[in-house]
């Protein structure tokens, strides 16, 4: 059963990101010109925006709903978004279909890990848990290659349309199949925390009484669901996207309107900030967000998530519009990052326990940031740089990806020292939202300073060759040196992004501190 | 019975009462009325085959044309995969060309010659205004409200030679299949669908093309290079 809901968040995670590969042909499609290049922006953050609302929103209603019916409804919404996408014949449409994609996708993220901890007790929970979240952290980093693949494969059945049409029936057999189990094993509106198939006394007789402070509490959240809190935290990152949304990159890095609307996005979000610390029945334990650990994880998270996006993101975009790669190529070149996240993260886990997750998680932010610096040098001729047997480039990628890979297990297992069993899903839940709305965030400036930068760069050429032709392709070196150059600064931003995190995590990691409960009355033990 | 009434009734109203037509007349009326236009906006979309300009893909074009001989088009052609926008102003005579991200740079001689002049198009002798009388086999299809104007869709077919008049640029290995919207009160083109042998090396290919903005107010200035 949470191999199924594992599979449909799997799938979610891939859309997140396999775009990346697929934009070209994606705009061209609905008639976008690379001049216009901006306008794509929102078919990525519109994606993360739907994901980061629903993730914090919809953990809490299927307390009240049952998972498997909120679940099930998640994935339809997932897949109508999938539809409109795939149907889309305008940039408008394509954008509503990824807030649609997003919000079902993201509301899953949450589903999922409650699932994981409805399910398993104990150490089979913690493992539980951390299967999902690593499904979560590898849909997010396989999309890329994931979709320039299946794009290519299926080019004669609609190309990058084929892959969104792909997830309606991958999303009807996750869904299908859920309900189907959570109905022969009776956990469809079963409350937080009982075992599957377990009658309620018996559940009740083997819990603590921690364990059924824990239920109550739930329940009480549940009823008093804080609707208010999630839309408040939705509208901020809205706004905040907005507001740094270049609508004119010739002549500002932002919006026309950055500073109202980034000044209405901070009070909007201090105004979600305020509620989570004063209100009754905070998303977010009020113990939680005190803790300076958590405070720092979550930080170098948001720090993380956002360098992450910029490899993600522009290395494929590099290989595309620099070194000349076709969708496929493009989307390979990350293939070394990709081996490296996952490398990376059981290395991480192992050198943790011997050394610590402190200077684990330093070490792993700033060989990322070393990787960083490397690709903030690189040629147009990069690929045909070899070190040894290896591409140069390719050896950077993967230094990059297992930077970002051996954070992950630190950070996550300090989050969880943070918190009780009954917690881990929502403190694994913080984690990967800290991630995604760094993603966001990053995203959103790094696309602003980027277009800005490269429209700075490349400046107004006159363009003089004999014919037509001669002018594109004179324009296309041009265009190439100039995109260039604005990704060495980006990645040396990105760089400098990771040495920030690794400071933070160095400065907030320094001591143990006590578990914390749950309930925001209860004092930490 | 009623219901019936009830559609037709719907019908009438939908489509502002526009009665059937003599299509050979609607195609008459549609070329005088089109020669009398000073302006126009045009937006040309390719949705079937492959037609090149200047060496890449076409996907489409938008252009304003100010009669007889001005034109602002912007083509959008396919470069590696990506769509980049070629835009051409044509005044006085002179050709001038602005890739993305650049500006304006006069083009003379053979590589001016080879950009089509979209105001060509709307020639009174050469232009659709002569050549869109001369279907061959009209059929009226019905009518529809194009951009909120009733108009009645007519079909007809046009020959190689006809269609080359139009643009020097054009060319079609046979005869071309044309769906045309006529408005029912100007009797001005609203929208035509051209599918033929017209694309790159005679493969079937087919364009849709919609025009509005009639006798607009349309800036055309020579651009400082």
């Amino acid at each position: 059963m949470l191999g199924l809901a594992g599979a449909g968040l799997f799938v979610a995670a891939l859309d997140a990101y396999l775009v990346v590969t697929l934009l070209p042909a994606m705009i061209t499609d609905v008639g976008l010109t690379i001049e216009r290049f901006e306008q794509a922006t929102p078919i990525l953050t519109g994606f993360l925006c739907g994901y980061v609302i629903a993730m914090p929103l919809l953990g809490a209603y299927s307390d009240v709903r049952g998972r498997a019916p909120v679940y099930a409804a998640c994935v339809v919404v997932f897949a109508a978004g999938s539809v409109v996408t795939t149907t889309a014949g305008s940039l408008p449409w394509l954008v509503a279909g990824r807030v649609l994609q997003g919000l079902g996708g993201g509301g899953l993220v949450p589903l999922t890990l409650a699932l994981a901890a409805d399910l398993y007790e104990d150490r089979a929970r913690t493992l539980a848990l951390g299967a999902v979240s690593g499904l979560q952290e590898a849909g997010s980093v396989f999309g890329p290659i994931y979709g320039a693949t299946l794009a290519s494969a299926a080019s004669a059945a609609g190309g990058w349309r084929f892959v969104f049409w792909l997830n309606v029936p991958l999303a009807a057999i996750c869904a299908a199949g859920l309900l189907v189990a959570s109905r022969d094993r009776g956990i469809s509106r079963t409350s937080v925390n009982r075992v599957a198939g377990e009658p309620a006394g018996t559940f009740e007789n083997r819990a603590n009484e921690q364990a059924r402070t824990f239920d109550n509490r739930a329940s009480e959240v549940a009823r008093t669901f804080d609707w208010k809190s999630a839309c408040l935290l939705g509208l901020g990152l809205g706004l905040l996207v907005v507001a740094l949304y270049p609508d004119d990159p010739d002549h500002r890095a932002t919006s026309g309107l950055f500073i109202p609307l980034g000044i209405l996005s901070l009070l909007v979000l201090a105004l979600y900030g305020w509620r989570q610390l004063r209100a009754l029945e905070p998303l977010i334990p009020r113990q939680l967000l005190r803790s300076p650990r958590f405070a720092g994880v979550t930080a170098a998270n948001v720090l993380i998530g956002a360098a992450l996006m910029v490899a993600l993101v522009d290395v494929p975009i590099l290989g595309r519009l620099v070194f000349n790669l076709d969708q496929l190529a493009s989307g390979l070149l990350l293939t070394q990052f990709l081996v490296g996240v996952p490398v990376g993260a059981i290395l991480g886990g192992v050198v943790a326990g011997r050394i610590g997750e402190r200077l684990t998680a330093v070490l792993g932010t700033l060989l990322a940031a070393a990787a960083f610096l490397q690709m903030s040098t690189w040629q147009a001729t990069e690929l045909a740089m070899r070190a040894g047997p290896f591409r140069s480039a390719d050896i950077a990628l993967a230094a990059c990806g297992l930077g970002f890979g051996i954070v992950i297990a630190p950070l996550a297992a300090t989050v969880l020292q943070l918190t009780r069993a009954q917690h881990h899903g929502l403190a694994s839940s913080l984690v990967v939202l800290a991630r995604v709305m760094g993603m966001l965030i990053g995203l959103s400036a790094l696309t602003a300073f980027g277009l800005f930068r490269f429209r700075q760069i490349l400046g107004t050429p006159q363009l003089t060759d004999p014919d037509v032709r001669a002018r594109i392709e004179h324009l296309g070196r041009l265009v190439a040196a100039a995109f260039l150059q604005e990704y060495r600064e980006i990645f040396t931003i990105a760089a400098g992004m990771c040495i920030v995190a690794a400071v933070v995590i160095f400065a907030t990691l320094r001591r143990e501190t006590p578990r914390l409960s749950l309930t925001p009355s209860s004092p930490p033990r | 019975m009623l219901a019936g009434v009830a559609m037709v009734s719907v019908a009438l109203t939908a489509c502002g009462g526009l009665q059937a037509e003599d299509p050979g007349q609607v195609l008459r009326d549609a070329g005088a009325a089109m020669a009398k236009i000073s302006t126009v906006s045009a937006t040309l979309k390719f949705t079937q085959g492959s037609v090149s300009f200047q060496g890449y893909v076409l996907t489409g074009a938008t252009a304003a044309v100010r009669l007889p001989a001005d034109s602002d088009t912007t083509y959008k052609v396919k470069y590696q995969d990506l769509l980049i926008g070629l835009q051409v102003v044509i005044t006085g005579g002179h050709v001038y060309l602005r890739p993305p991200f650049s500006g304006f740079t006069e083009v003379t001689g053979a590589t001016a010659a080879a950009i089509p002049n979209l105001a060509k198009l709307f020639d009174v002798q050469t232009g659709l205004p002569a050549m869109i009388p001369a279907g061959n086999n009209p059929t009226y299809i019905g009518t529809e409200k194009v951009a909120d104007v009733d108009s009645h869709k007519v079909s007809a077919t046009y020959s190689a030679a006809q269609i080359a008049k139009l643009l020097p640029q054009l060319s079609s290995s046979g005869d071309v299949a044309a769906t045309i919207w006529v408005g029912g009160s100007d009797h001005l083109i609203r929208k035509a669908v051209l599918s033929g042998p017209f694309g790159d090396g005679g493969t079937a290919s087919s364009v849709e093309i919609d025009l509005s903005a009639f006798n607009a107010a349309v800036a055309i200035a020579s651009p400082t290079p």
